[in-house]
């Protein structure tokens, strides 16, 4: 399977920034910069999973006060503040879903609560934020590693699409032949990335030791594709591109530009005397 | 390659997982996997829970399971394994197993009925135990007593204490859980084949073309046969057609090409749609041969109410429950009823006196011109009104997939197989509706074929092997004999070596009038084993009352604290599955044994060992004098007899039942045996109680008695060492094979002695001998003897007792999750499984929620006639419900649903009807 390698190869890079992240945080603990070194206003804390409605992190981060008023109106504390030594801004909020995932209330109390609109009450709302609707929520995205799924051992699990709360929307199941046994089917459960609203009851759910599915914010989960290409079979595709962007990005193979490359020196052996 | 210790481990399970799934491992990985396995041993086992019947194996190490892998020799699943396999070794480990037994005391030490549990001595527990048994077998003979056993019994544990409660203690009050599961389906074997059981097995997955699931939810409760179901959906996605059958939107209709939502109970009108469809509108597809030859048309009585207490103004039950208990007296029809009931001279509005409940079994033959005059009014226009189960969808739509689910039974050359599981057999009309479907596939000779045929799934992984083939229900003996019959009796007293007249002929109580017999101080003794009743039967509150307020003593056999154990007198605590020797039978007749693999924790020992040493408490003269059962039996002395025979007054249940001269010619050492633990055997390394052994091969003795009852009485099964080398087999094995596909001549040899020449034989014994009559009943004269025959059964479409009203609107259907076995006692203390699904919801259409204001996530309460419970409500998850219709499962005993529930049965199995009663649902 192409796609688990190469999650595998993403996951092992995401990993490591994980425990970076942690032994930085015990480092400053360890070295007594508690409060200072950590209340630093307004650096980004590009794992932190924001509540339903969360501006962008730096957007958010500006506009959050710390209040604490989303917190006090979760039902579930499923949020907390971030103290000393988390890694995250202290005071701002956010989820951990392994050990409480967001249960997607359809009054969305938190962002509801919100004084600054660091929670947005339009990024969780139809009708420019006339009607609320929870299935809006972008906390973040569920990505699977397949590579620790028991489901894509062929094992009957799909724990995490069953208790998606948007089952067969956000988490469908992917049916493949078990050509091994040769008369079972895999179930492979397979995120949508467009419907998922990262509340995390899949990454709670999940029965292995640790989740193979996961939330991420999108900003670390997804990869972007490039204006370049519009997909031909897709004819909402090209809404995508930025037609004023444009990249001159390109590799400079010449160095120089075509024209002194090509009057320059010739061919065969002597590069290497440059 | 410097590995730390717990990297070893983790490439050993790393190794033996991709063993399983045939990866490829790395030659370093796999030397590091050999060290590390070093001390490691590998042990075949069958998983704990489903009655799927998956092969595991199991690795000890250190007297510990270390790791669990899918057996990839195993034909059912072949290395792979649901969550719920994935973790058979944490289930032992929790930290609340019980170690010791606990009774109720007071400051003296002594029982007190209205004491707290503390620890005491397994000599002291089983003194209390034994005299209590004393005097409450004295006060009121064998009927003052009662076990209640389980599908989830090992076959030697079932089969001891078939023995023990039936040839020792001369009671036939002993029935399993498996009540609650399969007794409908075994009615439906009994009256159709004369034989219990299957014919088909898995493999019919493989060759057949259409997969229908009646009230079979097996994407969550059967997951191995599930991904096989989809494997076969994949090979060939034109062709092979699935249907789902259910009463809201479950994960089945994921993959299924049409989902039906039916409503409840209205299975048996679609059932007798298709044959009316049949048998009015396209006789040619009629297999006129195969009907002639291999079948006969019967039918029963109707007015057999719904096997609720025959006293509805019982003093301890209340109005509101009243205003269904009434209906086991006299029932006002309805509607429907005035049409499906017309061949009796009923109309709508007519009052039925439900005169034959008692006679609810009977049944006799009638012609095909009977058959089809009952089938009249199952018209589409008539079914479809009838049993649309969501108002959501148009008549038309719903029309359109009744007649295509007609088409594919009813194409030529189509292969067809119709699974159920609960939600046919938990059903005021369980037996009805299993015999509906073998009249349809018998109807289409489709039916003991490769890929064709009716086929009813076990919930419990030995309700099969267990509860039926042993027979701990309360009417039965081992392979399908009953205690009922004179013959069966003779032939058991001399295969168990009793004197002649021991067995009580008289059938005891089964499952729920057990609990019914307590609440009316019939019973005042009773060991639980296995299972747990307080929690898992309907009107819970009742038998919770009963256990706690009233004069008895209940002994319950656990491997953790259960609901049944906190209502209990005496607490012992059991062995579990690995922990000693056993083995289960699937729901395809598959056996499959397994060996101890580790020493049980704590003071904790097997259920054997338990009912071994309780019948070393009993004597003889104690129970083998003149008994008397009620006004109208008594069961003769037999001592005389016994003293003939060479036992003494004073010999224990135990020297005669169990460690009589025969068991004691099973050694131990045994070949078979070698390097293995056997507590009963030779003790263990504990010494509980003192306890070294009983010096010979009890498993073995146990499991080469017990077939005797079988071999060549169509219930063959191999003996104990054939199974510790196979992955178990499919009886009946004959010749040392199994048996495929049974009553068909190409693969089963019972056919070419029982039918020569023929292509198929229903060669069951059972009711094979019956009165003639028509619709209305029978009639007198001989018997119509029916040698290999099936039964094609018209059953009309009845209303179930209680159903939704202005003042209880919804229907209330209970069930499982995959993640949690039954009353969750074990897979809820698995940490992952509990974290997975933490507890039971209420699962609820969207537009009844708004209505009510209940949002997702709300506490709710769900209120019946008989008692509340509250849960959360869930808009969005696993299961859609129709308008109209809740669903919450029983494993969480937070949410004890079943004192919700109602305790109406189907009035022949005696199965209760979990899956329908009237409740209100507001917000808490």
């Amino acid at each position: 399977m192409s796609g688990a390698k190469d999650m595998d190869r993403n996951e092992t890079g995401r990993r490591e920034f994980f425990s970076r992240l942690a032994r930085g945080a015990a480092a400053a603990v360890a070295g007594g910069v508690v409060w200072g070194g950590l209340v630093r206003e307004g650096q980004n804390a590009p794992l932190a999973l924001r509540p339903p409605g969360a501006l962008s992190e730096s957007e958010f981060l500006a506009k959050c006060i710390r209040c604490g008023l989303c917190v006090e109106a979760c039902p579930y504390d499923t949020l907390q503040l971030a103290g000393p030594g988390s890694g995250e801004p202290t005071g701002t909020p956010s989820l951990k879903p392994r050990e409480v995932p967001c249960y997607l209330c359809t009054d969305i109390p938190c962002t509801v609560a919100c004084p600054t609109g660091a929670l947005d009450l339009a990024l969780v709302s139809t009708d420019n934020g006339r009607t609320l609707d929870v299935n809006q929520t972008r906390i973040g995205l569920a990505v699977m590693d397949y590579h620790n799924c028991i489901a894509a051992w062929g094992l009957r699990c799909d724990a995490c699409y069953r208790a998606c709360p948007l089952i067969d929307k956000a988490i469908t199941l992917e049916h493949t032949r078990n050509e091994r046994t040769g008369r079972h089917a895999m179930l492979l459960p397979k995120v949508q990335t467009d419907v998922c609203t990262g509340c995390g009851l899949c990454e709670r759910a999940c029965i292995v030791e640790e989740a193979a599915i996961f939330v991420l914010p999108h900003e670390v989960a997804l990869g972007k594709v490039g204006d370049n290409y519009v997909r031909g079979w897709d004819e909402v595709d090209q809404q995508r591109v930025n037609p004023d962007g444009g990249a001159a990005d390109q590799v400079d193979q010449s160095g120089a530009g075509a024209l002194d490359y090509l009057n320059d020196g010739v061919l065969g052996g002597e590069v290497d005397d440059d | 390659m410097a590995l730390s210790r717990r990297d070893f481990m983790k490439q050993a399970a790393a190794v033996s997982a991709a063993g399983a799934i045939g990866m490829k491992v790395a030659p370093e990985a796999l030397a590091a996997a050999q060290e590390a396995e070093k001390g490691w041993k590998w042990d075949k086992g069958v998983c704990r829970f489903c009655g799927t019947g998956c092969g595991i194996m199991l690795a000890t190490r250190n007297d510990k399971i270390v790791a669990v892998k899918g057996d990839p020799a195993a034909p059912v699943n072949r290395g792979l394994n649901c969550i719920k396999g994935y973790f058979n070794a944490k289930i032992m480990y929790g930290k609340d197993r019980l170690t010791q037994p606990l009774l109720r005391v007071n400051d003296a030490g002594e029982f007190d009925k209205q004491g707290k549990f503390k620890p005491v001595s397994w000599d002291k527990a089983l003194d209390v135990m034994a005299d209590k048994f004393k005097e409450a077998y004295n006060e009121l003979g064998p009927t003052g007593i009662g076990v209640f056993g389980s599908g989830q019994y090992t076959i030697h544990e079932g089969y001891v204490m078939s023995k023990l409660v039936k040839g020792g203690l001369r009671s036939n009050n002993i029935d399993p859980n498996a009540r609650h599961c399969m007794a409908s389906a075994v009615v439906g074997f009994i009256q159709a084949f004369g034989i219990d059981e299957p014919s088909g097995n898995y493999d019919d997955i493989e060759y057949t073309d259409t997969a229908v699931m009646w009230g079979a939810n097996m994407a969550e409760m059967h997951p191995i046969l599930w991904a096989r179901i989809t494997d076969r959906k994949l090979a060939e996605p034109d062709r092979v057609k699935l249907i789902n059958l259910t009463t809201y939107t479950n994960r089945c209709s994921n993959l299924s090409d049409t989902e039906i939502i039916f409503k409840p109970q209205t299975d048996l009108a679609i059932w007798n749609y298709i044959l009316h469809e049949i048998v009015y509108n396209r006789p040619e597809m009629i297999d006129q041969e195969f009907v002639d030859k291999y079948t006969v048309f019967a039918t029963g009585p109707c007015d057999v109410g719904y096997g609720m207490r025959s006293n509805p103004d019982h003093p301890k039950y209340t109005e509101l429950e009243r205003e269904t208990m009434v209906k086991q007296v006299r029932k006002v029809l309805s509607e429907a009823e005035g049409k499906t009931l017309a061949h009796l001279g009923y109309k709508a509005g007519d009052t039925m006196e439900n005169k034959r409940a008692a006679g609810a079994i009977k049944h006799w033959i009638i012609k095909f011109e009977d058959f089809k005059k009952g089938l009249e009014p199952y018209t589409l226009d008539f079914v479809a009104e009838l049993a649309k189960g969501d108002p959501d969808e148009s008549l038309e739509s719903f029309k359109a997939k009744l007649q295509q689910l007609a088409d594919l039974y009813l194409e030529k050359d189509r292969k067809i197989v119709s699974y159920w599981t609960m939600g046919m057999n938990q059903h005021t009309r369980g037996s009805w509706v299993n015999e509906a479907a073998y009249a349809v596939h018998l109807m289409l000779g489709k039916q003991a074929q490769p890929g064709n045929g009716a086929f009813s799934l076990t919930g419990q992984p030995s309700a099969c092997g267990t509860a039926r083939e042993v027979g701990t229900f309360a009417h039965r003996l081992p392979a399908d004999l009953v205690v009922a019959n004179a013959k069966h009796r003779e032939f058991s007293e001399k295969m168990w070596k009793l004197p002649a007249k021991t067995l009580n002929g008289k059938p005891g109580s089964h499952y729920t009038k057990l609990l019914r017999d307590i609440e009316d101080g019939k019973i005042k003794w009773s060991w639980v084993q296995v299972c747990n009743p307080w929690q898992n039967t309907a009107s819970a509150n009742h038998w919770i009352k009963a256990a706690r307020e009233m004069d008895n003593f209940i002994v319950v056999s656990d491997v953790y604290p259960t609901i049944s154990a906190k209502v209990a007198d005496l607490i012992l605590p059991s062995a579990m599955i690995f922990e000693k020797w056993g083995a289960y039978g699937n729901a395809e007749r598959r056996t499959q044994h397994w060996k101890q693999q580790v020493t049980p924790v704590g003071e904790s020992m097997p259920d054997v060992w338990q009912a071994m040493e309780f019948a070393k408490r009993i004597t003889l003269k104690e129970v083998w004098g003149e008994t008397k059962v009620d006004a109208g039996l008594t069961l003769p002395d037999v001592m005389p007899e016994a003293r003939a025979m060479g036992y003494t007054d004073d010999d224990t249940l135990f020297d005669v039942l169990f460690a009589n001269k025969e068991a004691r010619s099973y050694k131990w050492p045994d070949p078979i045996g070698k390097d293995t633990l056997n507590t009963l055997a030779e003790g263990d390394k504990r010494k509980v109680a003192g306890f070294e052994g009983y010096g010979f091969f009890v498993h073995k003795y146990l499991w080469e008695e017990y077939r005797k009852f079988g071999v060549g009485h169509m219930h063959d099964l191999a003996d104990f060492d054939t199974y510790h080398k196979v992955r178990g087999m499919k009886w009946p094995v004959i010749d040392g094979k199994e048996t495929a596909w049974r009553f068909n001549a190409d693969y089963d040899p019972y056919v070419a002695s029982k039918n020569p020449g023929e292509q198929f034989a229903f060669y069951g014994p059972a009711l094979k001998a019956m009165p003639a009559g028509d619709l209305a009943g029978p009639i007198k004269g001989d018997k119509v003897k029916l040698p290999n025959k099936a039964k094609i059964f018209f059953r009309p479409y009845m209303d179930p007792p209680e159903m939704p009203d202005n003042e209880w609107p919804f229907w209330l259907c209970t069930g499982r999750v995959l993640e949690h076995w039954h009353t969750g006692s074990m897979t809820m203390r698995v940490p992952e499984l509990y974290r997975a699904v933490p507890e039971a919801v209420c699962y609820m259409n969207g537009s009844d929620a708004r209505k009510k204001g209940i949002d997702d996530g709300d506490a709710v309460w769900i209120e019946s006639r008989r008692g509340k419970v509250k849960a959360h409500a869930e808009l969005r998850g696993r299961n859609t419900m129709p308008p109209g219709t809740v669903m919450i499962p029983f494993f969480d005993e937070r949410v004890l649903v079943n004192k919700v529930c109602l305790d109406a049965t189907c009035p022949i199995s005696k199965e209760t009807d979990f899956k329908k009663c009237a409740v209100k649902v507001y917000k808490a």
